[in-house]
């Protein structure tokens, strides 16, 4: 109130000099973002840039009166009504309100003169329209394009192996060069191991490689490898780069603990790569299992993809605005994942406005992110219970873990009205006993589930006046309340990995923010009811715009593609494998292209929109994509492909000529040298020094425990703390979907190198290993077919025996173990 | 766009070994050598980043000292006679929601007396940071957007409520890289991990520029860092065991043929090398003389705020403190007992820090900034406690041209709002940027088909509180 009183008084005769001082400038910054002549749509209709917009209004009416108070413009400004309230951004402070008010009041006196009829329509800064957009390169059909012509056929006939050559050569041809010669075989087989396991091969398998004289040697390798349960590891991490697993969140509060059972979503990518599940169904099967006919009790772990996806802490104490804002983060976050990851769509750009670029309207936004407003995560049994059971235990064990959660809060934290609180207390105790009652019927026939249940219901301890000092010395203190997120039981490790039988799940039901309780706000989750968002202008909670129905992307649909079945999660997975089948099959094989060379077609793979890069190989990608989805969109079929091609077997030395017309190598002149990245590395050291554990490891487990010697694809994955190790070598941030891994070289590396207690574990290891060998010379060609898999040269050996003239065997096998060479990929 | 990736990553190679790839790598790093390294400061542009400082900055360094939990700022710096005048009532104008259920106005238990040229208003419980008040612009009138700790501490750190976006120590370190090629660019100081982790990283800018997290509740380098030393080789056994390294990288390299790659690990083996004795010295405040150290006190909040200027004397671009561990300043009750505890060490640190950085030259180019993830409210919580308060609280700043001795702002007469002249906390980074010598507006980052910045479409510099 004391601001009003400051404000300036020139109100009293209002002028144009008010209007300029006071309230174009409000307007400019606060309104014409979506309500300016310059928009091909302006916001509702109404347009705050011209005098004439003014005095007219939107779709909802004139926005001025005479009495000022009356005046939709103030009653929006004044954010006293729920669903009329500007600019969406925040209320304006009191003063400028008051300058408003004053200004209606007088009349609204405008001193703007409007450029006349007739004049130059100002360009659109719009994006893409629909129609123009149904005709981008990404969304066209894909159709086997001919082997493209090059001039020197003799070359060509000699040198291609695959299709793929042929559209290599060309370009090549066209940039007047040639491509590099094959790699020697020792290179091949630890290229093509390193590609498909992660490993690298032994000396004794190189060895044997290079001995085997066989026309179809190579194609051997290559199916050996494509058979080996490692091919799992490897190529289900490059999904999980994709999928942002993680097995916790940002922050792991009260409402998003860990996910104990996440472990088992990544097992199942690991399974279905191995298995070659078809990409179409692998992916449809992460959105919709439960919604598929027919589908496994095994399968369903697949929904892990949804169900441990990041979400935000709601203290329910907030209002409902917060709550609502922060639950709608989380559904963002499912559309980015599927839009980027799946679609290579920034699909996330439209929730606040229209694409600027690309042409998805903030109504698709909406009518996707209503399918995740109508998916609930909760754990679901891995036993193999009816349909009906399993929909009961999922929905109790959601509403127990919210009511447990509420009576914990109003027990631990009373507030100041602890009577009120005392009485909800009571209140949730009691549902939370309902709803437990309700499932007795599993304590005889599902005793887990029931524990699980009724570990989940255990209601607050009443909060104890504050011990005798003397008595509270004698007695030890009472065990910490069991978090009521993770019941008890079962085996478990540090952070919450449990094998209790149950996975991370989700189920259908619409959520709404219930702001009824001025003091706390409720969740209402309704179990078969689908929710239909309203569009947020502004990603705005507070002023929410139409109902969109759930529904595919208008630019991709075929028809009408309303979501009618549930939450619409198995509609719009075969959606993206129908209407939009062209576009993510080139979004796969660009990613699987780039996880085999190193570098992507489309150099931005989560981004094939407008801003996205062309790929530098247009016909080859459709080739490729149209080829992949005729076998089956079989990935075992693609990596082989790519693997026996011409272009794939290149040797990856500089070449003077290639690095001068083409040093990033798009044409591809040389295959890529490469690092390792943080999971072949870790692993090989391991495997070099003879204590790689190459069977799968149950649960997760944190890679700096010294005696974790698993892959580690199988060590824990924290949105929180990354393990260090992880960070230090690039690991994507898993909080959200990464696009491909950008490696790095930094001194922080080579401290963990030098210093680490694990390298230093290695080489002792290592030199244990080589005990047997009768002299230091042997040891040291023991370690380098261990370590590099070949004989070390003579003036390797020479500085290895002058090192040892003083250094030991262990510092010069950490040494061996540093080099370049062991995290080096030919 | 992939070539100018690579040559940006031939740039950053270069820069960290300070141009020095040239020389032989034997004679490469004589103890000479060394020590001139560790005085040298070689400015690095940021790769593939826009050119940062886009006009002349004033601060080279910012040090956010941060008081996890939430300070009371109507404890400390913004007197409201109203709360004992009104005391235990619940006016309409303070019903504002919280996150928990609050009582009456709570008056402080604190004298406030005014201080400096500015008169600017500071309780009995910091009369160190009185003494200092005409270094510091106490700004009353922040406000931010969210009554929890965990969304409220992100806004602070990255402007976004979500955890998942670069913090700003990583956007400055984007934006202008570092002056040191042997220290990060971005350090946290902290007992265990600042605020429940994830308030440093680097979301989508490159991961290098995430922030590096070092324990100052113990004294030790090597207890502080993990990796730092080699707890099994002396200086020259180690120096022995690099050169038998290098030797045989080098033999590879010359077998596969040149490769950057291969290069920049070579150099980077050196600079890790070298990293160890740097860092060993820079993070030992042991180092510095007995009467410094009393200086600032003994505690690892006082450990942090004086390895703070020993970093930014360095080079390092950003350095964030966290009075922690856990959320010491949340006081949801016996908020009386509690400050008297807690202010004595973090008023003597704070007022040591701006007092040597002062001495030594360094506060015009360094930027100090005061603060938690939200203040506190003037009604009471429990009888004896405040709940959090993001619509009005406190901040100061010091240093990097900031001005001195004012005060700036106001809340509403209970100290609940800010009213007058408000600072958002996208203003508050849009300010700290300028300070650097970044228009918050410039620094953008193409990101999932748009582009990002550390203040997304808000933020307004304040300019009346710049020299």
């Amino acid at each position: 109130m004391l601001a009003l009183a400051a404000a300036p008084l020139c109100a009293q005769n209002p002028s144009a000099e008010f209007f300029e001082k006071e309230i174009r400038p409000v307007l400019a910054d606060k309104c014409y973002g979506c309500h300016s002549s310059k928009l091909k749509s302006p916001m509702g209709g109404l347009v705050l840039d011209t005098k004439a917009g003014l005095r007219k209004g939107g779709n909802g009416g004139p926005i001025l009166a005479d009495n000022a108070k009356s005046s939709r413009l103030y009653k929006a400004l004044t954010y006293n009504e729920t669903d009329l309230r500007m600019p969406p951004t925040g209320k304006l402070p009191e003063e400028k309100i008051a300058a408003f008010e004053k200004w209606i009041s007088a009349g609204a006196p405008d001193p703007r003169e409007d450029a006349p009829a007739g004049a130059p329509a100002p360009v659109s800064k719009k994006g893409m329209d629909i129609e123009t957009g149904r005709k981008w390169w990404a969304f066209q059909p894909v159709t086997e394009m001919p082997e493209p012509k090059v001039k020197n056929s003799a070359f060509a006939k000699q040198w291609t192996k695959e299709k793929i050559d042929w559209f290599i050569l060309a370009k090549l041809e066209q940039n007047k060069l040639k491509p590099s010669a094959a790699a020697d075989r020792a290179t091949l087989i630890e290229r093509a191991s390193l590609d498909l396991t992660g490993l690298r091969p032994t000396f004794e398998e190189v060895k044997a490689f290079e001995a085997d004289k066989a026309p179809d040697a190579y194609e051997k390798l290559i199916d050996r490898l494509l058979a080996s349960p490692h091919y799992g590891e490897r190529w289900g991490r490059y999904w999980l780069d994709v999928a942002r697993f993680g097995e916790d969140n940002p922050t792991s509060e009260a409402t998003n603990p860990p996910y104990p059972f996440a472990w088992r979503y990544r097992d199942w990518v690991i399974d279905a790569v191995n298995k070659d599940v078809p990409y179409d169904r692998f992916v449809k099967l992460q959105l919709a299992a439960d919604q598929m006919p027919g589908t496994s009790r095994d399968d369903l772990r697949a929904l892990g993809y949804l169900g441990s996806a990041p979400i935000y802490h709601t203290d329910l104490r907030l209002s409902k605005d917060v709550i609502e804002t922060l639950y709608t983060d989380g559904w963002d976050e499912r559309v980015d994942a599927v839009g980027r990851g799946i679609m290579g769509l920034t699909v996330g750009c439209a929730r606040c406005h229209d694409h600027k670029f690309d042409p998805i309207l903030t109504k698709d936004y909406y009518a996707l992110a209503g399918v995740f407003a109508s998916t609930v995560p909760a754990p679901r049994p891995l036993a193999d219970v009816d349909k009906e059971t399993e929909q009961k235990f999922m929905f109790a064990s959601q509403r127990l873990f919210f009511l447990s959660y509420l009576a914990n809060l109003m027990n631990n934290e009373p507030g100041s009205k602890p009577d009120d609180a005392a009485k909800q207390v009571v209140k949730f105790t009691k549902e939370m006993e309902e709803v437990r009652d309700s499932m007795a019927f599993l304590k005889e026939s599902q005793p887990e589930m029931w524990n699980y249940l009724n570990n989940l219901a255990k209601a607050p301890q009443p909060k104890k006046a504050k011990p005798d000092p003397a008595v509270a010395a004698a007695t030890p203190p009472p065990p910490p309340m069991p978090r009521p997120q993770i019941p008890a039981g079962g085996r478990r490790r540090p952070g919450g990995a449990s094998d209790l039988p149950f996975m991370q799940s989700v189920f259908d039901a619409g959520v709404w923010i219930n702001g009824s309780d001025p003091d706390l706000t409720l969740v209402d989750i309704k179990p078969g009811v689908a929710r239909d968002m309203n569009i947020l202008p502004h990603a705005n909670v507070a002023s929410p715009g139409p109902i969109v129905p759930r529904q595919f992307l208008t630019v991709l649909s075929k028809g009408d593609s309303t979501f009618k079945n549930g939450s619409g999660r198995l509609e719009l997975a075969d959606r993206m494998f129908s209407d939009a089948a062209p576009l993510t099959a080139r979004v796969i094989v660009n990613r699987a292209w780039a996880w085999h060379f190193g570098k992507p077609l489309v150099s931005t793979p989560s981004d094939f929109g407008v801003q996205g890069d062309k790929p530098t190989h247009p016909e080859l990608l459709d080739d490729l994509a149209a080829r992949f989805i005729a076998h089956g969109w079989s990935l075992k079929w693609l990596n082989r492909e790519i693997m026996l091609s011409a272009a794939y077997r290149q040797a990856s030395h500089p070449r003077a000529d290639g690095i001068a017309a083409d040093p990033t190598n798009h044409l591809l002149w040389r295959m890529n040298p490469r690092r390792l990245d943080v999971e072949a590395y870790r692993d090989n050291l391991l495997e070099v020094s003879g204590v790689l554990d190459t069977k799968p490891a149950p649960l997760s487990e944190d890679l700096d425990a010294a005696d974790n010697h698993h892959r580690t694809v199988y060590g824990r994955v924290s949105r929180g703390r990354l393990n260090t190790v992880l960070a230090l070598y690039d690991f994507p941030d898993p909080t959200m979907s990464a696009p491909q891994r950008d490696l790095t070289t930094s001194p922080l590396q080579q401290l963990f190198v030098m210093n680490s207690s694990f390298m230093k574990d290695r080489a002792t290891d290592l030199v244990k290993l080589v005990d047997p060998a009768p002299d230091n010379a042997a040891k040291i060609r023991d370690m380098y077919h261990r370590a590099l898999d070949r004989e070390p040269t003579a003036k390797e050996l020479d500085l290895a025996l002058s090192y040892l003239s003083k250094g030991s065997l262990t510092e010069y096998a950490q040494a061996l173990l540093a080099t370049n060479e062991v995290i080096f990929w030919p | 766009m992939m070539m100018k990736k690579n040559l940006s990553r031939r740039d950053w190679i270069s820069s960290l070994t300070g141009g020095m790839g040239a020389l032989g790598l034997a004679s490469m790093f004589s103890e000479d050598q060394l020590r001139a390294a560790s005085t040298t400061r070689v400015a690095a542009p940021a790769p593939a980043a826009p050119k940062f400082p886009n006009f002349t900055p004033k601060a080279k360094a910012n040090i956010v000292l941060f008081m996890v939990g939430g300070p009371s700022q109507l404890d400390m710096f913004d007197p409201k006679p109203s709360l004992l005048k009104y005391q235990g009532q619940r006016p309409s104008s303070v019903d504002l929601r919280t996150e928990r259920t609050t009582g009456g106005l709570l008056p402080s238990p604190f004298e406030f007396k005014q201080y400096g040229r500015g008169g600017v208003h500071v309780s009995n419980l910091l009369p160190n940071i009185a003494s200092v008040i005409d270094e510091i612009c106490v700004i009353k009138s922040m406000y931010t957007f969210n009554p929890t700790h965990t969304p409220a501490r992100s806004l602070f750190h990255t402007g976004n409520i979500a955890a998942t976006r670069p913090s700003m120590g990583s956007w400055i370190s984007y934006g202008l890289g570092s002056e040191n090629k042997n220290l990060p660019g971005f350090v946290v100081l902290s007992p265990g991990q600042g605020g429940g982790g994830g308030l440093a990283r680097s979301g989508f800018l490159p991961a290098k520029h995430q922030g590096t997290y070092f324990d100052d509740s113990v004294a030790e380098p090597d207890k502080m860092i993990k990796y730092l030393q080699n707890k099994d080789l002396d200086k020259d056994s180690q120096r022995r065991q690099l050169d038998l390294i290098q030797s045989l990288n080098q033999e590879h390299e010359h077998s596969f043929g040149q490769d950057e790659f291969l290069e920049g690990r070579i150099q980077s083996m050196e600079t890790a090398y070298s990293m160890q004795f740097e860092a060993t010295d820079v993070f030992d405040i042991r180092k510095e003389s007995e009467a410094v150290r009393a200086q600032y006190g003994d505690t690892p909040f006082a450990h942090g705020c004086l390895l703070a200027r020993r970093l930014v004397e360095r080079g390092v671009r950003t350095v964030h403190v966290y009075y922690g561990p856990g959320q010491p300043w949340d006081d949801h009750s016996k908020i009386e007992k509690n400050l008297k505890e807690r202010c004595p060490d973090m008023d003597k640190a704070c007022a040591a820090l701006i007092t040597d950085l002062k001495q030594r030259g360094l506060l015009d180019s360094t930027l100090v900034t005061w603060g938690g993830e939200f203040g506190r409210t003037p009604v009471s919580e429990s009888g004896d406690g405040r709940d959090h308060n993001p619509y009005g609280f406190t901040m100061w700043m010091a240093g990097g041209g900031v001005k001195g001795g004012m005060a700036y702002g106001e809340t509403d007469e209970f100290g609940f709002k800010s009213v007058e002249k408000n600072v958002s906390i996208h203003d508050l980074h849009a300010t700290m940027l300028n300070q650097m010598g970044v228009d918050h507006t410039k620094l953008t980052y193409r990101y999932a088909g748009r582009d990002f910045r550390l203040t997304d479409v808000y933020g307004e510099v304040v300019r009346d509180i710049l020299v």
